[in-house]
C-alpha cells in the first residue's frame, strides 16, 4: 500500500469503489514526522476528497477516507519516530554523542530553570528591606519615618551648606589675597610666586572640599545603616501588634505643584475596540524640578514617594543626556546627594557602577558570529540600521586585538541607561536617553529615529517593570533655543505624540503593566502661546474620552 | 431534602509558570510582533479542556496573568501515587494502577497528544483506587516546551532517547511508565539520592543493556523480589523497559494484553459513589465557574502559598538597555524559575453559598408545573451585570440552562423564554446557537477549508487585525480556527463573496465555541440569513442602500430633531453605517459589550440592529446636534465609548414600540408571502430614499385601530368634504394646505391641542395625496413617531371587516 518515498515522505494511497462500483485509488504524499499541528488530519482529507469525483462528498467518502488515512499517518508516524529514536539511540551506543555533554546540558537546565534542583539563595538583603520598608511605611509608623528622613536629610543639608559657605568665604578671602599679589605683580611678587599661591589656593580649597565629602559620605554611610537597622528592628514590632495589609498600588497622584507651571490634563481611549484608558498631562517645567530633593521643605516630605516605592505603581522621568560617557544631568546628581539614598546606591556609585557595565558590555562585544546574526536580525526589522550621529562604528571598530576604552565606553544614541531613587520628589526611576541632537541646530528627525526608538524601548521597560507614570520629553529637548521655530516644535511634538501613541497601543500587547499615565514635558521656557499650541494637538492625536454625565433616566 | 454536611474536599487545584519571552524586538515572517507564547500556550491549551476521560483530570480553566505568567486550573483530588507508595502496594493494585495508566494513554494517543512527564506525582488515586493523570497536557500546551525556559519531565523516568532529542514519541512514555510500575514492583525508590547528572548518567548507560528492568533490580538489590513477580507481567515491563523503541508496546497493545484481560473486572475502573454534597454531582467545569464567581481568585491562591511572589518592581529594573537588545541589570530573581508545587483551591466558600439550595434547583424539572423552575424570580430586577455577578443567580440559570440545553430542539422555546429575561454567560455559546435553530449534523467536516482561494490573500490580511485585544483571537491557534471558519463559509456560499467585516462577525461566534468549530460555523450560516441576508452578494448595493434608506426613515421616526439635524448637515448613513450594520456592530464594539447586544439580537428579528444604531446616534445625540459635518466625521471615525446598557434598553423599547412594517425592507428572509394590505414590493428604493417618513402597512394600522387605539393617532389630510363623507373613528382631519407648511410650527396648522394629542403616540398620516410632504413637516416640528399609510386612505376602503365610518 505504501512505499518509502525518498527519506521522510511516504505516500498513501487510498483505494476505493466510485458511484460506478468502479475500483479506483487516490494517492497523496505525507511528510514525516506528522506535524498534527500544521498539517492537520482534514486538510489531508480534503486534498484527497478533491482528486476525487464530488459525487464522493455526498457519498460520505470523507468517513472511510478519514479513518484509513488516520491509521496510516498513526503506523508510519510511529515507525518513523521509533526508527529516529533508534538511530539516536545507535549513535549513542557508537559514542558519535558527547553523552558528557548531553548529561551536562540536562544539568544546567535543570538547575537553571527548576527551582527544586536550584541552588536556592535566600532573599538578598534589599529584599528583605524592602519588604520591611513597604510593610511599615503602609502602617502607622509612616509618619515616623518621614520625620526621620527628614531630620537625617537636614544634617547632610547643613553640612553640604556649610560646606558651600565656607568653600565661599575661602574663596573671597583668596580672591582678596591674589588680588592684593597681583597688584603687587612686579613690585614685590614675581610670576612664580602668583603660580605657587594659585596652587597653594588651589589645594586649600581641594582640602576643604575633601575634607567635607568625607565627611559627607561618612555621614551617608552612618544614617544608612542606622536608617536601614531601624527600619528592620521596626518591622519586627509591627509584625506582632498589627498584620497590617500592604495596598500593592498606589494610585494617587504624585503631583504637588511647586511652582505656578502650564499644564493641561487628559484623559484619553486607546484601542479600537477594547478602549484602554490612560491619562495625559502636558506640562511645561524644568526636568530638574520633577526630581527635585525631598525634605527641603514640609510640603516635600516625601510621602507619596515613599508609598510607592516597592509598589508596582512607579514614576519614571525620561532624561535626555548626550553621549559622553554614563553622565548624568548636574544638577539631577546635586539633587540626589542633597540627602543619604538609603534604598539604593548614592547616585555616584550608581553611575560608576554603570560606567563599569558599559566598558564590560563594549569588552564583550566582539563580533561573534552569533552576535552579528542577533543585529542582522534585528536590522531586519529595521530598528538599528539607522545612520546615528557620532556612531563611529564604536561597537564593531574593536574586532582584533584589545578594544581601547575610549573607543568602546559610549553608548549611541538611543541607548539608556537607568537610576533608581528614593530621594527625589516626583521620579523612582530616571531613564537617562542618550541623544546628541546638536543644541543649536533643531534636526529632522522621523518615527525611525534611534531616539524614538530608544523611547519605545523605555516603554517597554517600563511596562515590564511595573513603571505606571512616565514623564518623557515631548519635544525630545529640554531648553528652548532660538531656532525652534513654531513650525518645527509642531512638528516635533506632533512626531512624539504619534509615535507615543503608537508605542502604548502596542504595549497592550506586551503583556506587562499598564501606562496609566504620561506626562508629556515641555521646556520650562516655553511660551504660553507656544503651549497652548502643542496642548492643543493632544487632543488631536490621541483620542479624548468623552466626559460620562449622569443623566436621570426617568426623563 | 436535606444534604449530608460533610466538609467539602477540594477538588480544584492550579498550577503555574512562566512562559519564555521573546528577546529584544523580534518580528514575525509577516511583519507584525511575535505573539507572546503565553498567548500562545493559552490558544494551544484550550484543545485539553474538551478531554473528559475517567483516567484524566479535567482541564478547567488557563489563566495569563502579568509578566507572562501562565495559570493552569484542573482537577484534582485524591492521592497521589508518589504518597501512596510510601507504603507497599500488593500486586493486584499494582497491575489495577499499571491498566488505568495505559487506558489513560491509550485516550491521549487518540487525540495525538503525548505526555513526556508521566512520573509517580501526576498520578492521582481516589478512593476506589481509580487512575487520574494529572498535568499530562503541559507538553502539548507548550508545544514540546518550547514555548517554556524549563524542561519538561522528571528525569528519573525519562526515556534514554528523550535525552538524546527524540520528542512527541509515545513509546517515551511507554518507558516512562514502565519505569513507574517497576519502582512498585520492587518496592523502592530508584536511585533516591543521585544527583541529575548521575540519574542521566545511569539511564544513558542503559543503551548498553539488554534487559533494563534486571539491571536495575539487581542494582537495587532487590533482584529476589524481582524473580517473584508474575512472569508474564515481568516480561510486560521489560517490554515496556526495552532501550529499543520499536519493542516497547503501544498502549493498543498494552490495553488488550492478556495480563489485564484476563482479571479485567479487578482493574477496570469502578464508577464510584454517588457523591452526597449536591454540588459535586454537578459538572466540575460549572463548579469552576460558580467557584469563581463565589469570590475564588487562582491567583490569590498561588500568592497565599507563595507560588506568586510579588516581589518590588523596582529591584528588579535593569542599569542599562542598549538598542541592538543587550541590557544589563539585576540577576534574574528566582521568583521567576518553575515552581511545580500545586495549589487546592478551596470550594468551602462556594459550598457555604449553595450547600442550602434545595435539590430541585441543582435539578429543575422543566415539564411539571408543579414543581416551578423559577429559582432566583425576583432578580430578575436587578442590573444585568450585577446579576451576571451574582453566584446564587447563575447557579440557577447555569442549572435551568443546562437542563434545557440537554432536550434541544425539543425545548427551543422554553429556551427562547428564558433567554429573554438574560442569557447566562457561561452556556452563552450553546444558548445562541439554540437560538439561531442549529442542529450540528457533520456537514463542517466535509466543507473544503484548505484548498487554496482568491480571497485568502484578503482574510491571511484581516485575521491578525480581528479584536487582537483577546487572548484567545490572537494566539496562533485562534488565528487558524478563524481561517478556516472564513474559508468554510466562503466556500459554502458560491453566490456570496468574502467581504472585509466577515472576520468581525465570526469573531463573537469562534470567541464563544473556541473548542466547537462546527457549533461557531452554524451560528454564523445561521445569523447571515437572519440579520444579513444578501449583504454578502458581490454587488450588494442595492441592500445596502435599502438598509441605510430604512434606517434614516427610522431616525426620523424615532429621533425627528436629530434626522433633521443630520440631514441638514448633509451627514447621511452611507458615511458611517455601514460597518454598524455589515458586521453587526461587531466591528465597532469590544467583545464584551457584542455579547450582551447580540443576546438581545438573536431574539428580534431582522430590523433590530437598526434601533441599535438609533439608541447609538441617541446616546451621542447632544455631540451630535453640537457638530458640524466634519465634527461627525471625526467621532464617527472612531467611535467613543457606549454604554452598552442603557444601548440595549434602548433599542429594546424602540423594537418593542415600532410597527412591524414601518421597518419593512424588501432584501429580507422571508416566510409568509406579502398580501395586498402589507408593503407591497412597488415600493422602490427611490421611494424609501424620497420620502424622510416610513410607511405603514393598512394590516398593523388596523391592527393597532383594534388592539391599541391609544398608542395611535390618525392624521386625515383629506378634505372636510371628503373627511365628513368617510373616515376612520378617533381620526383627526387636518385638510392640507400647502401654505401652512412654510415654517415647521405645528400650530399654524390651526388644531387646538394638537402637541398633546400627538405626544407619545404613533402618527399615521393619511390621504391619498401630500402625505409625503406633510410627514416632513411633522418631523420638522420635532413629532415623534410619524409614520404614513401605505396606498393611502383608498386602502382602507377595501379593508374587512370594515372599519370606516360613513354617513
Amino acid at each position: 500500500m505504501e512505499k518509502l518515498n525518498g527519506k521522510n515522505q511516504v505516500d498513501f494511497i487510498y483505494n476505493y469503489k466510485n458511484y460506478n462500483d468502479e475500483d479506483s485509488s487516490v494517492r497523496i504524499g505525507i511528510e514525516l514526522p506528522f506535524d498534527a499541528e500544521n498539517e492537520c488530519l482534514d486538510e489531508l482529507v480534503t486534498r484527497l476528497l478533491n482528486d476525487m469525483d464530488p459525487m464522493q462528498r455526498y457519498l460520505d467518502e470523507n468517513i472511510s477516507l478519514k479513518a484509513a488515512l488516520r491509521q496510516f499517518i498513526q503506523e508510519e508516524n510511529q515507525k518513523f519516530l521509533d526508527n529516529f529514536a533508534e538511530q539516536l539511540l545507535e549513535q549513542a551506543r557508537q559514542n558519535e554523542f558527547d553523552l558528557e555533554a548531553v548529561i551536562r546540558k540536562t544539568e544546567r537546565h535543570y538547575k537553571d530553570e527548576i527551582i527544586q534542583f536550584a541552588d536556592r539563595v535566600g532573599p538578598s538583603d534589599e529584599d528583605i528591606f524592602a519588604q520591611s520598608f513597604h510593610r511599615l511605611v503602609h502602617s502607622s509608623s509612616l509618619e515616623e519615618i518621614l520625620k526621620r528622613e527628614g531630620a537625617y536629610a537636614k544634617v547632610i543639608s547643613d553640612i553640604t551648606t556649610q560646606m558651600d559657605r565656607e568653600v565661599e568665604t575661602l574663596n573671597s578671602a583668596q580672591q582678596q589675597e591674589m588680588d592684593s599679589k597681583i597688584k603687587q605683580l612686579d613690585i614685590t611678587t614675581t610670576p612664580d610666586d602668583i603660580n605657587n599661591l594659585l596652587a597653594q589656593q588651589y589645594s586649600t580649597q581641594n582640602y576643604i572640599r575633601q575634607r567635607y565629602e568625607s565627611e559627607l559620605q561618612a555621614k551617608r554611610g552612618h544614617q544608612r545603616n542606622e536608617y536601614r537597622n531601624w527600619i528592620t528592628s521596626q518591622v519586627g514590632k509591627i509584625f506582632e501588634s498589627s498584620p497590617a495589609t500592604t495596598p500593592l498600588g498606589n494610585r494617587s497622584s504624585m503631583f504637588i505643584s511647586q511652582q505656578p507651571s502650564m499644564e493641561e490634563s487628559f484623559t484619553i481611549h486607546l484601542g479600537s475596540q477594547l478602549k484602554h484608558m490612560h491619562n495625559i498631562r502636558i506640562l511645561s517645567a524644568d526636568v530638574t524640578d520633577l526630581c527635585s530633593p525631598l525634605h527641603v521643605d514640609e510640603s516635600l516630605n516625601g510621602l507619596n514617594m515613599a508609598l510607592g516605592l516597592y509598589s508596582s505603581s512607579l514614576c519614571g522621568v525620561v532624561v535626555l543626556t548626550p553621549s559622553i560617557q554614563a553622565q548624568a544631568n548636574k544638577s539631577i546628581i546635586k539633587n540626589a546627594n542633597m540627602s543619604t539614598e538609603f534604598h539604593f546606591d548614592q547616585i555616584d556609585d550608581q553611575l560608576e557602577k554603570i560606567e563599569k557595565q558599559i566598558f564590560t558590555l563594549s569588552v564583550n562585544d566582539s563580533p561573534t558570529p552569533s552576535m552579528q546574526s542577533y543585529n542582522s536580525a534585528t536590522n531586519g526589522s529595521g530598528v538599528g540600521d539607522i545612520s546615528m550621529p557620532n556612531n563611529n562604528g564604536s561597537g564593531t571598530s574593536s574586532s582584533g586585538g584589545s578594544p581601547t576604552k575610549t573607543a568602546t565606553t559610549k553608548l549611541k544614541t538611543g541607548d539608556f541607561f537607568i537610576t533608581k531613587h528614593s530621594n527625589l520628589s516626583q521620579s523612582h526611576v530616571i531613564f537617562h536617553l542618550i541623544s546628541d541632537e546638536p543644541i543649536n541646530s533643531p534636526s529632522e528627525i522621523n518615527s525611525r529615529h534611534p531616539v524614538i526608538l530608544g523611547l519605545r524601548n523605555i516603554l517597554k521597560t517600563a511596562s515590564r517593570h511595573d513603571v505606571t507614570t512616565l514623564t518623557i520629553p515631548a519635544l525630545l529637548r529640554h531648553e528652548m533655543s532660538e531656532d525652534m521655530t513654531v513650525q518645527w516644535c509642531m512638528r516635533r511634538a506632533e512626531l512624539v505624540f504619534k509615535c507615543a501613541k503608537g508605542f502604548m497601543i502596542e504595549s497592550a500587547s506586551w503583556g506587562g503593566a499598564e501606562l496609566s499615565t504620561l506626562q508629556l514635558l515641555l521646556p520650562h521656557d516655553i511660551s504660553e502661546e507656544l503651549f497652548t499650541t502643542l496642548a492643543g494637538m493632544v487632543p488631536n492625536v490621541f483620542r479624548v474620552a468623552n466626559p460620562k454625565i449622569l443623566v436621570d433616566s426617568n426623563k | 431534602m436535606h444534604q449530608s454536611k460533610s466538609k467539602p474536599e477540594s477538588r480544584l487545584a492550579a498550577i503555574t509558570f512562566f512562559a519564555k519571552t521573546h528577546p529584544g524586538d523580534v518580528c514575525g515572517s509577516n511583519g507584525l510582533p511575535l505573539t507572546p507564547n503565553s498567548i500562545a500556550i493559552l490558544g494551544r491549551a484550550q484543545k485539553l479542556k474538551e478531554l473528559k476521560h475517567p483516567h484524566l483530570c479535567q482541564y478547567l480553566d488557563f489563566v495569563r496573568g502579568k509578566h507572562e505568567r501562565t495559570i493552569v486550573v484542573s482537577e484534582y483530588f485524591g492521592t497521589t501515587l508518589q504518597d501512596k507508595s510510601r507504603s507497599v502496594l500488593i500486586e493486584p493494585l499494582v497491575v489495577r494502577i499499571f491498566y488505568q495508566i495505559v487506558c489513560a494513554l491509550k485516550a491521549l494517543t487518540e487525540h495525538n497528544l503525548v505526555v513526556h512527564n508521566l512520573e509517580p506525582k501526576h498520578v492521582l488515586l481516589d478512593d476506589c483506587d481509580n487512575v487520574k493523570l494529572f498535568n499530562y497536557g503541559l507538553y502539548h500546551m507548550t508545544r514540546c516546551g518550547d514555548y517554556v525556559p524549563f524542561p519538561i519531565g522528571n528525569v528519573r523516568y525519562m526515556s534514554p532517547e528523550r535525552f538524546l532529542g527524540s520528542k512527541n514519541n509515545i513509546k517515551s512514555d511507554i518507558w516512562s511508565l514502565g519505569m513507574i510500575v517497576a519502582e512498585l514492583l520492587l518496592q523502592t525508590k530508584f536511585w533516591p539520592n543521585l544527583k541529575i547528572s548521575n540519574i542521566a548518567r545511569k539511564i544513558l548507560s542503559f543503551c548498553q543493556t539488554n534487559n533494563v528492568f534486571e539491571r536495575i533490580a539487581r542494582e537495587h538489590n532487590c533482584l529476589e523480589r524481582y524473580e517473584q513477580i508474575n512472569g508474564e507481567l515481568r516480561i510486560l515491563i521489560e517490554n515496556c523497559l526495552s532501550v529499543t523503541p520499536a519493542k516497547r508496546p503501544l498502549p493498543t497493545d498494552l490495553f488488550t494484553h492478556e495480563v489485564f484481560s484476563k482479571d479485567i473486572e479487578a482493574y477496570a475502573y469502578t464508577e464510584p459513589p454517588k457523591p452526597t454534597i449536591l454540588l459535586y454531582r454537578c459538572p466540575l467545569e460549572q463548579i469552576y465557574y460558580w467557584w469563581q464567581l463565589a469570590g475564588g481568585d487562582v491567583q490569590g491562591e498561588l500568592k497565599k502559598e507563595g507560588l506568586i511572589r510579588s516581589e518590588a518592581p523596582i529591584l528588579a529594573i535593569p542599569q542599562l538597555v542598549c538598542l541592538n537588545g543587550k541590557i544589563v541589570g539585576p540577576k534574574r530573581s528566582q521568583s521567576y524559575l518553575m515552581d511545580d508545587r500545586v495549589v487546592p483551591l478551596k470550594l468551602n466558600n462556594l459550598y457555604e453559598k449553595l450547600c442550602n439550595q434545595p435539590a430541585m434547583a441543582y435539578f429543575p424539572l422543566i415539564h411539571s408545573p408543579k414543581f416551578p423552575h423559577n429559582f432566583g424570580a425576583g432578580m430578575e430586577q436587578l442590573p444585568l451585570v450585577i446579576r451576571e455577578r451574582d453566584i446564587e443567580y447563575q447557579f440557577y440559570r447555569v442549572r435551568l440552562f443546562s437542563r434545557l440545553l440537554k432536550g434541544y430542539p425539543y425545548t427551543s422555546e422554553m429556551i427562547r423564554k428564558e433567554a429573554a429575561k438574560d442569557i447566562p454567560p457561561y452556556l452563552r455559546g450553546p444558548i445562541w446557537s439554540c437560538l439561531l435553530d442549529v442542529i450540528p449534523i457533520g456537514s463542517y467536516g466535509k466543507i473544503d477549508k484548505f484548498t487554496p482561494t482568491s480571497t485568502d490573500r484578503q482574510i491571511e490580511v484581516d485575521i491578525p487585525r480581528c479584536h487582537q485585544y483577546d487572548e484567545l483571537l490572537s494566539s496562533p491557534e485562534g488565528h487558524c480556527k478563524l481561517k478556516r471558519l472564513l474559508k468554510a463559509w466562503v466556500t459554502a456560499h458560491p453566490q456570496y463573496v468574502y467581504w472585509q467585516g466577515l472576520d468581525s462577525l465570526t469573531a463573537p461566534f469562534l470567541y464563544l465555541n473556541f473548542n466547537n468549530e462546527e457549533l461557531a460555523f452554524l451560528s454564523l450560516y445561521k445569523f447571515i440569513p437572519k440579520y444579513l441576508q444578501w449583504f454578502f452578494l458581490k454587488d450588494n448595493s442595492a441592500i445596502i442602500k435599502e438598509y441605510l434608506s430604512k434606517f434614516s426613515q427610522l431616525t426620523a421616526f424615532h429621533e425627528p430633531l436629530l434626522a433633521k439635524h443630520l440631514a441638514s448637515i448633509n451627514f447621511i448613513p452611507e458615511l458611517f453605517a455601514i460597518p454598524w450594520f455589515l458586521t453587526m456592530f461587531s466591528h465597532v464594539f469590544p467583545l464584551h459589550k457584542i455579547m450582551h447586544l447580540w443576546d438581545k439580537l438573536m431574539l428580534g428579528d431582522s430590523s433590530y440592529p437598526l434601533y441599535i444604531g438609533i439608541a447609538i446616534l441617541k446616546q451621542l445625540k447632544n455631540t451630535l446636534l453640537a457638530s458640524g459635518f466634519n465634527e461627525c466625521i471625526l467621532l464617527f471615525s472612531d467611535l467613543p465609548d457606549i454604554v452598552m446598557e442603557s444601548c440595549v434598553f434602548e433599542s429594546q423599547k424602540m423594537y418593542e414600540c415600532t410597527p412591524k412594517s414601518v421597518s419593512h425592507r424588501f432584501h429580507v428572509l422571508r416566510e409568509t408571502p406579502l398580501t395586498e394590505f402589507d408593503l407591497t414590493p412597488d415600493v422602490t428604493l427611490s421611494h424609501l430614499q424620497a420620502e424622510m417618513c416610513p410607511r405603514i402597512s393598512a394590516n398593523d394600522f388596523t391592527s393597532l385601530l383594534h388592539y391599541a387605539p391609544t398608542d395611535m393617532c390618525a392624521l386625515d389630510l383629506r378634505s372636510a368634504v371628503e373627511f365628513s363623507h368617510v373616515r376612520v373613528p378617533h381620526s383627526i382631519n387636518v385638510p392640507f394646505v400647502a401654505a401652512q407648511l412654510a415654517e415647521p410650527r405645528l400650530d399654524a396648522l390651526g388644531v387646538s391641542q394638537l402637541v398633546e394629542m400627538l405626544q407619545g403616540r404613533i402618527v399615521i398620516c393619511m390621504s391619498n395625496k401630500h402625505e409625503h410632504e406633510f410627514s416632513k413637516f411633522l418631523v420638522e416640528c420635532g413629532v415623534q413617531r410619524v409614520c404614513v399609510l401605505h396606498k393611502g386612505f383608498n386602502i382602507l376602503h377595501t379593508i374587512e371587516p370594515n372599519i370606516l365610518i360613513s354617513n
